[in-house]
């Protein structure tokens, strides 16, 4: 049976936003862990500057406490960045694909979207946050779980495998940005020591610490941490690895699938995945991470764009050229974090 | 035959021990002079449990429905509240003679419609002559001239009906309506069979039961049946007006049970007057439309501008015979209630045959004396305006407050063509759980018939079961719940 254009786009999105919620409940996580241990708390300001969201958040709220910042990832239905508002969406789009999905998994999300709904304010208080989160977080796990083991694997499978690993990537891009967002946001410069702990909590919010002590027994370097979490091949939430398996699922719909038409989105993945190798010889990566990270986030942008045009029957805009260069200027640290509207979904 | 070995603690009362049916017929026990419908197997399971554990199963049961989705939906501003439709765990049971009669009844009754709908949309015969009023269809709002001469294959319009039938306290079967557009619950009758497989296997011991599993593969067959011709494997699509829509918990269903794609109008397109759906491999032609929307929003070409449910030039691609739309667009006239009247004269006059099912008397207000006898005897009737679903709009005269009934008779006065009344019937009723004790509630039934080539009806149907005390409507928007439909094979024992 062949797979509708909006029933792809529904698969893309359902992992895309299950991974979202999973990603803001460690960035969250993560935010509780670099307070640990410090006299005065760091502020939430950051976290808005990591995904681009004052402007909209200040129209809502008139300071970025802890509350509000929590309020606005956590519970807030209508921004699709927030744990609530992306499971919802996951739930939506599950609910669109529902003829397609295996019993198990559509009871899965609504247990889970149930009990999501039915934490409380006092669930997100900083006191109970980190456990919260990781309450989310497995929640998560298990809905990909499930869908590992039960969903058909016809052309479905390479399109939620594909929201899922665009949205990782592009999460992992800005979990390494995060030292840009928390300076962009007035904090000042770590000590080294700081420093030290900063990258093992980076680290650990990518469920990577462990992984990268087999790799490097001793010490701590920001260049490895980086490096690690962007270029190693095997760890599952590095840039890299996303990037590989985002080409293997394109050129599966390509070759077994047979679809001619995925010509396109497969040269642009395969051109993000041969640029990206390319910058693991660069002894500079560190001084231009921001643009770095930039440059993965929008080539993720233009990618979600040529899946929508080639294959979710969006309207044809002007195809961005694949590009050959990397625009990889050392550049300000002011300059603002990708956000484009192919990063939502759109509505139909 | 096994028997369920539950022992009964002896000093609380079995759960059929204080039920008491009155002056209905039994759907369990039989009609009021001689309680004797032999369903004894039943009773007997029934009288072994306990009520207590009865009424914490029945809720487990429910709690099922609701996270397995099987629900319909109501959707505020903000948020979509998924209902489930109450299910009561007593199944209503047919026995095979029973079947039989309504096999047959409800086979000929769609038989007759579909050659009614293709005289209508042709050379109107039955209007020429006489039989019926000219005006009660060409002046319907849901005739369709752009149907005009327009031959659907197998000269099958009405592919999936659901037949109102009720039982009067004599045990007799009732049409009381027929649902020619787009019927809808029959998910319910295999979900509820479904639940009952699990939760109940206990009460289906030592029963043969007609099964419900295959409706889709049949409706599939059916469809199939009716695809334009010479086509090897047609495409079929389950066209829905998508998530928002009440019943779209059916229509996964049935799409999922079909094997066949869920679509909605945005994913189909009409280009050289051939339907095609949007595919990640690209347009794919489209054969056989199972549509769940309406006539009025199905091709904003021809019917409503303003749909965007629909797909623009559907209707040029239907009339080009490229694509079959289930059910065809304009069979709104064969389920009218004022034409709903004329059913047995039509069976008659197509058939040449008696009505093996008869319809509920019925009063059609728009001419005189039938208006001057409804007036007169407004607390004796139940008056309903031919143009609604759902059970609005009824006046149920015995059961109606002064005020009411003088509230209808204006209505009626000022717009008479817009009702018909009926004598109320006697529902009959099926013993039901309620807040822990089993008493009498009044059940319906729709059976649903395909027909491609000709007609299958799957064996029972979806019983409604009006749950408020006394009430006889079992619309699910009025607070009607639904049992599983038992029709059972051969002798009863």
């Amino acid at each position: 049976m062949t797979l509708l254009s909006r029933h792809a786009e529904c698969a893309f999105w359902l992992a895309r936003y299950l991974e979202r919620a999973e990603s803001m409940a460690r960035i969250l996580e993560a935010h509780v862990a670099f307070n640990r241990g410090r006299a005065t708390d760091a502020p939430w300001a950051w976290i808005l500057a990591l995904y681009a969201d004052e402007e909209n958040f200040f129209k809502k709220y008139p300071e970025a406490n802890a509350e509000n910042v929590i309020l606005y990832y956590v519970t807030e239905l209508d921004n699709l960045s927030s744990i609530q508002g992306s499971i919802r969406a996951a739930r939506e789009n599950a609910r669109a694909l529902r003829a397609l999905l295996p019993t198990d998994l559509w009871l899965q999300i609504n247990d889970f979207y149930s009990r999501i709904l039915a934490f409380t304010k006092s669930d997100f208080s900083e006191m109970r946050l980190s456990r919260t989160c990781d309450n989310i977080k497995r929640g998560c796990y298990a809905e990909i779980g499930v869908a590992e083991s039960t969903l058909y694997r016809d052309e479905g499978w390479p399109f939620f495998r594909l929201g899922q690993f665009i949205e990782r990537a592009d999460q992992t891009s800005r979990l390494l940005d995060v030292q840009f967002a928390q300076r962009a946001a007035g904090m000042s410069e770590l000590s080294p020591e700081q420093e030290g702990g900063f990258w093992n909590v980076l680290l650990r919010s990518a469920s990577a610490y462990h992984a990268f002590r087999r790799v490097q027994p001793s010490g701590l370097k920001p260049m490895d941490v980086a490096r690690f979490l962007i270029f190693d091949s095997r760890l599952p939430r590095s840039v890299a690895f996303c990037a590989s398996e985002i080409v293997r699922m394109i050129s599966q719909l390509r070759g077994e699938f047979r679809l001619r038409n995925a010509q396109r989105a497969f040269e642009r993945s395969d051109a993000f995945l041969t640029q990206l190798q390319s910058h693991s010889r660069d002894d500079q990566l560190l001084a231009r991470l921001h643009a770095f990270n930039d440059w993965v986030q929008t080539e993720l942008t233009l990618l979600t764009a040529e899946l929508g045009n080639t294959f979710f029957g969006h309207q044809q805009t002007t195809p961005e050229p694949v590009s050959t260069q990397p625009p990889l200027e050392t550049s300000s640290f002011f300059q603002t974090q990708a956000k484009t509207s192919s990063q939502f979904q759109t509505q139909g | 035959m096994a028997t369920v070995t539950v022992l009964r603690n002896p000093s609380t009362a079995a759960p059929l021990d204080t039920y008491d049916p009155g002056p209905f017929f039994c759907e369990l026990l039989g009609a009021p002079d001689n309680r004797n419908r032999n369903l004894t197997t039943l009773w007997h399971h029934l009288q072994q449990m306990e009520l207590p554990d009865l009424s914490a199963r029945a809720k487990d049961a429910e709690r099922e429905l609701f996270m397995l989705g099987i629900t319909f939906t109501v959707y505020t501003e903000r948020n979509a509240i998924d209902r489930i439709l109450p299910f009561d765990l007593i199944p209503r049971v047919l026995t095979a003679s029973d079947w039989g009669l309504l096999d047959a009844g409800i086979k000929q009754r769609v038989k007759a419609l579909n050659m009614f709908l293709w005289d209508m949309y042709h050379k109107r015969h039955i209007l020429k002559d006489g039989t019926l009023p000219a005006d009660l269809v060409l002046g319907n709002t849901n005739f369709r001239p752009e149907m005009s001469d327009y031959d659907p294959p197998e000269g099958t319009y009405i592919h999936v009906s659901g037949t109102d039938i009720v039982r009067d306290a004599a045990g007799r079967f009732l049409v009381l309506e027929d649902n020619s557009r787009t019927p809808s619950g029959v998910s319910y009758v295999v979900e509820n069979r479904h639940l009952m497989q699990r939760a109940f296997p206990d009460l289906m011991q030592g029963h043969s039961i007609e099964p419900v599993s295959d409706y889709g593969e049949r409706l599939a067959g059916k469809l199939a049946e009716v695809a334009p011709p010479s086509l090897v494997d047609p495409q079929i699509v389950l066209l829905s007006p998508g998530v928002f829509n009440s019943a779209y918990f059916e229509h996964i269903f049935l799409a999922r049970e079909m094997g066949v794609p869920l679509v909605e109008g945005r994913d189909l397109y009409v280009e050289n007057d051939r339907v095609f759906m949007k595919t990640v491999a690209g347009p794919t032609p489209v054969h056989v439309i199972y549509r769940r929307i309406n006539d009025d929003f199905i091709d904003p070409e021809v019917f409503n501008k303003e749909s965007l449910l629909g797909v623009p030039g559907l209707m040029r691609a239907v009339r080009k015979g490229t694509v079959t739309l289930a059910n065809a667009v304009g069979t709104g006239i064969a389920d009218d209630k004022a034409v709903y009247a004329y059913v047995p004269r039509i069976i008659r006059y197509y058939l040449d045959e008696e009505p093996i099912l008869p319809n509920v008397h019925t009063y059609i207000c728009r001419e005189p004396r039938a208006l001057a006898y409804t007036l007169d005897n407004l607390e004796k009737l139940v008056v309903k305006p031919v143009g609604e679903s759902g059970g609005y709009g009824i006046t149920v005269g015995p059961k109606a407050t002064r005020a009411e009934i003088e509230e209808c008779r204006e209505r009626l006065t000022r717009n008479p063509a817009n009702y018909i009344a009926q004598p109320m019937i006697d529902l009959s009723v099926c013993p039901t759980l309620i807040e822990g004790m089993v008493e009498p509630r009044h059940v319906d039934l729709r059976p649903f018939a395909v027909t491609g080539h000709d007609t299958w009806i799957l064996p029972g149907g979806l019983t409604r079961v009006a749950l408020p005390h006394g009430s006889i409507v079992v619309n699910s928007s009025q607070g009607g719940g639904t049992k599983d439909t038992w029709v059972l094979r051969g002798e009863t024992k």
